[in-house]
């Protein structure tokens, strides 16, 4: 889970996050961002996810779950 | 006999990436032109089921993984000794990377790099061994992209792939000219394949739409793109070498 905090933090170009914050409250948010994470769960955990699974996790902790779920 | 000037009897093609798409597309088209193929890819399931759909075409298969290039000349010496030398080779193996730079994974661009481009080099390294090459008649078509001259977002690890083709195309025609072997390559816009579905799964449908609208002539079928990489095969284009030709629906005509 840490790493994937670090991860998403790197992505949403802030020095830290939390599993309870909204995936789409960051001032970095937009489509190529969603794309990021698509790639990102791709690369880093073999998992295919959508920008409607993103939006549907609506927070970085359910993001986490979903992916894990995935795998 | 009618006359047909992109027949490709008596001339034998490996067609890698032959198992899916616009590989399994041109195989088809090549088996109805009268070409004997050596048909190449990772998957064997999908290679057999291309094979079945050539017909009574003399076709067979063979598998290897072309992001590992010390597997791709033991299993093509060993195709040629079995079904004879070929007169070319069409390279259509290959696959998209949607990451914009922020999360763009070296490890991911390396295996596409090695699938879209090294793969290129060394199968035209193997194919041009006096013990591969048929010697007349020599034809190499690289598949390439329309982000091999245009940019977008979130594409720079393919674009990376695809244009580097382009260079290859045009470096190897000049060296290969002297063996009478042509290297042309195919630039092609979107195809309606399971590659772009697999990709549109990414976007919503406004960005799908607007794919769309990018092609003049609209999304473009596999046969579109297989009809060229047969006249670049055919003595129809026997001068013309080191030349990128679009087959894109116009969109990088705007």
């Amino acid at each position: 889970m840490e790493n994937f905090l670090n991860q998403m933090a790197e992505l949403l170009e802030v020095d830290s996050v939390n599993p309870q914050d909204e995936i789409t409250s960051f001032d970095a948010w937009d489509s190529l961002t969603s794309l990021s994470i698509i790639a990102l769960a791709d690369d880093e955990y073999s998992v295919t996810i959508s920008a409607q699974d993103i939006l549907n996790a609506k927070i970085i902790g359910d993001l986490y779950q979903f992916i894990q779920s995935k795998k | 006999m009618s006359f047909n000037p992109i027949a490709l009897n008596e001339k034998r093609f490996l067609i890698s990436g032959a198992a899916s798409g616009l590989g399994r597309a041109t195989s088809v088209l090549l088996s109805k032109l009268g070409a004997e193929l050596v048909l190449l890819d990772i998957n064997e399931e999908g290679l057999n089921s291309t094979k079945g759909l050539c017909g009574d075409a003399a076709v067979n298969c063979i598998t290897a993984n072309l992001q590992n290039p010390v597997e791709i000349k033991p299993v093509i010496i060993g195709a040629v000794e079995k079904w004879g030398k070929l007169n070319g080779f069409v390279h259509l193996a290959g696959r998209p990377y949607v990451s914009p730079l922020k999360s763009i994974n070296h490890n991911t661009t390396t295996e596409i790099f090695n699938l879209n481009t090294y793969s290129a080099i060394e199968l035209a390294k193997v194919f041009t061994n006096k013990n591969v090459y048929a010697g007349e008649a020599g034809s190499i078509v690289f598949i390439s992209s329309v982000y091999g001259f245009v940019g977008s977002a979130a594409n720079v690890g393919y674009a990376m792939s695809k244009a580097a083709l382009h260079g290859v195309t045009k470096s190897l025609s000049i060296e290969l000219a002297s063996k009478n072997i042509r290297v042309n390559c195919v630039a092609p816009g979107f195809v309606k394949t399971k590659m772009l579905d697999n990709v549109s799964g990414s976007f919503n449908q406004d960005y799908y739409n607007t794919l769309n609208n990018l092609h003049p002539l609209g999304l473009g079928e596999a046969d579109d793109v297989a009809n060229a990489i047969a006249f670049l095969l055919s003595d129809m284009s026997k001068w013309i070498t080191g030349t990128i030709l679009s087959v894109d629906g116009g969109f990088t005509a705007q």
